[in-house]
């Protein structure tokens, strides 16, 4: 074996399963937090795969999905070695919010604070924390979120060039989501993605499931095994690599906030087609009549939509994929 | 003869439609907390159904259902008058939770608060606000509310003998909800179903779908129509009242608290038929190591139970009706 991965109070220094904590702050009575950590360490060497979830607190869809691949996973079937931080915003996973209950003044979107602050606010400490290690021993970076709803099914990978490209785009095509955003430059900066993209490491993010409780024991088993199949197109399991078929790519995506507040009921799902100006839900005042039509600000496939029931203005209305293009 | 039905703002003295709001409480700012009303008095005499949801203020899944209902209404082709409130607790439905965000001290759960008291906490005297219309105008009571999952679906009515009882029963068995409680008239103090049918008011309480998002349109559209059986059970609408079958009664429930916190996945559904003893759902840890399971502490039929995915010590675990018998 050539390295020995420390992370936090975890040491695995020979094949096996490993779990300890890594601490990332302190609460404001002094009490640690720590996040777990897990690592399946094969008897060959071979990639590092991290994975990571609950960047956002409140996508339990993701830890859940990442224990259920943990567990399916033998480590002496292994070439090569799991680095999996299932929670990273804990303080927000324990009071289903997305962002953290300590932050107030700074970034408090995890996910748009890496590499991390050493001297910032909480979340910026936790990326920092967190991406020291992650750059120190990752190959491969897998990022996993959800949206909104159930349905919710989509993935990007970081499109910066060479072979994080390409490297990125074969984790795409294994873990087979079909609606794929490849993730130029200058797109979601701050994000673990596209830093670790920009350290080298080849990176990809997928959206599976809702917020909450907003997905199903199916989702979770069906995401571990695409994981499983991307750890074979990795060459860190044996076996042959399942085909999910062709890739939708988009240009890019449009993020629109919702122009009012109300009861919003939605008309479309993740993955409908959908026309600039068509309708995608309407909004109704509390005695139950519909008051405005709400429209697509963008051709193009429906990522994630607000669910409703209630969306104050502001609020993330719709996520579309622009220009899909078969590849 | 028409009735002269006032709540608020909202004055209805003719047949006709009218809007209007009442006001329950006042935030800190000093701005008013005025809450939907919608009146329709019919052609002809009969009856005043008082209809009102969100009692519990991410109880979405009422809200729904009463607005689905009234739209679906012609007040010409009404013996008697509909009065609904679909947003009661307004202040913990724009903020998503079941209370008021400015409730700190005690008596937060308005659905234990009623009649209320003008003198007492923001809930108490948004109580107090609703119940004295309440009282003066409404015969017959349904109160709307949720659970945790989707799959909810049970009601209640006060097991209050005599014409209350009677006629209370009647409204149930015209909902049709299989998994019904005659509520045995010491529970459920302060609720507004027990205060009411205490003032002589028939009542009924239904529970279908759960607290956000987790509620279908089917569900809307079954719960409305299963209103309009009630309205035409009571004469106020005509037609042909349908017959749901036989019911499912218990003698009383178990309202069960976890007595451990971690991630938690249900096992079991509602409606379904449980032992004492018999996995409801599985614990596990941070690092996805199974923890133990939760064992239902009674037999009967799961009524509610927690949708995880995170559970904290102390939240409600399992709701389940004690000894069922077709009735």
């Amino acid at each position: 074996m050539t390295t020995t991965i420390e992370i936090g109070s975890l040491r695995a220094d020979k094949p096996g399963r490993f779990e300890g904590t890594l601490p990332v702050g302190a609460l404001p009575d002094g009490a640690p937090v720590e996040l777990p950590v897990v690592v399946l360490r094969g008897p060959k060497d071979g990639p590092v795969l991290w994975i990571h979830g609950c960047v956002h607190g409140n996508e339990y869809c993701t830890t859940f999905a990442i224990h259920e691949f943990l567990r399916s996973v033998e480590p002496s079937s292994l070439q090569g070695t799991v680095v999996a931080l299932p929670i990273l915003n804990l303080t927000a996973f324990r009071i289903h919010k997305r962002m953290s209950p300590f932050e107030g003044m700074n970034n408090g979107d995890l996910n748009r604070c890496f590499p991390g602050n050493e001297k910032g606010g909480f979340t910026e400490r936790t990326g920092h924390v967190v991406y020291r290690a992650l750059k120190r021993y990752a190959t491969h970076l897998v990022d996993s979120h959800t949206a909104y709803t159930a349905d919710t099914s989509w993935a990007l990978y970081a499109d910066t060039g060479g072979e994080v490209s390409r490297v990125g785009r074969l984790m795409a095509e294994a873990f087979g989501h079909e609606h794929t955003l490849p993730t130029p430059v200058g797109t979601l900066q701050g994000s673990a993605m596209m830093t670790a993209a920009g350290d080298g490491i080849p990176s990809f993010l997928f959206e599976a499931g809702g917020i909450d409780d907003s997905f199903t024991p199916e989702r979770v088993k069906d995401v571990a095994e695409r994981l499983r199949n991307l750890s074979r197109a990795i060459g860190l399991l044996a076996g042959e690599v399942k085909s999910y078929g062709r890739l939708t790519t988009f240009s890019n995506f449009h993020w629109a906030t919702s122009p009012h507040g109300g009861i919003f009921r939605p008309t479309v799902k993740c993955g409908n087609t959908v026309a600039e100006d068509e309708p995608i839900g309407s909004y109704y005042d509390l005695f139950g009549d519909e008051r405005v039509v709400a429209r697509a600000p963008a051709s193009g496939i429906v990522l994630a939509i607000h669910p409703g029931p209630i969306i104050p203005q502001g609020d993330v209305l719709i996520h579309i994929g622009l220009n899909p293009t078969q590849s | 003869m028409a009735k002269d039905i006032i709540v608020g703002t909202a004055r209805s003295s003719a047949p006709g439609r009218t809007k209007g709001t009442l006001k329950i409480a006042e935030t800190p700012d000093g701005s008013p907390c005025d809450i939907p009303v919608v009146i329709l008095q019919g052609e002809k005499e009969g009856p005043t159904l008082w209809l009102h949801g969100c009692v519990h203020g991410n109880e979405y899944c009422g809200t729904y259902v009463i607005h689905e209902f009234l739209r679906g209404l012609d007040h010409r082709s009404l013996a008697g008058s509909v009065v609904a409130l679909p947003v009661l607790n307004k202040l913990g439905f724009q903020a998503k939770q079941r209370m008021s965000p400015y409730e700190g001290f005690h008596g937060g759960d308005l659905n234990r608060q009623f009649p209320g008291n003008l003198g007492g906490t923001q809930t108490q005297q948004m109580a107090h606000a609703i119940y004295e219309p309440l009282k003066r105008h409404a015969d017959v009571l349904v109160d709307f509310h949720t659970a945790l999952t989707p799959d909810v679906r049970w009601a209640l009515f006060p097991n209050a003998g005599g014409k209350v009882g009677a006629l209370s029963e009647k409204v149930a068995r015209a909902f049709g909800f299989n998994s019904t409680l005659p509520a045995p008239m010491h529970i459920l103090a302060g609720s507004a179903m027990m205060t009411a049918a205490k003032d002589g008011i028939a009542s009924y309480l239904v529970e279908c779908g759960g607290r956000n998002r987790s509620f279908t349109d089917e569900t809307v559209l079954d719960a409305a129509e299963r209103l309009r059986n009630v309205a035409r059970a009571l004469g106020i609408l005509e037609g042909k009242v349908t017959d749901y079958g036989s019911l499912t009664y218990f003698s009383d429930f178990d309202w069960v608290t976890a007595g451990e916190g971690g991630l938690f996945q249900r096992s079991v559904r509602c409606g379904e038929r449980i032992e004492k003893g018999s996995v409801i759902g599985r614990y596990y840890d941070v690092w996805g190591n199974p923890r133990g399971e939760a064992k239902a502490p009674n037999a009967g039929v799961v009524l509610a139970i927690h949708s995880g995915p995170i559970m904290a010590v102390g939240e409600t675990l399992i709701h389940i009706g004690l000894n069922p018998r077709e009735a």
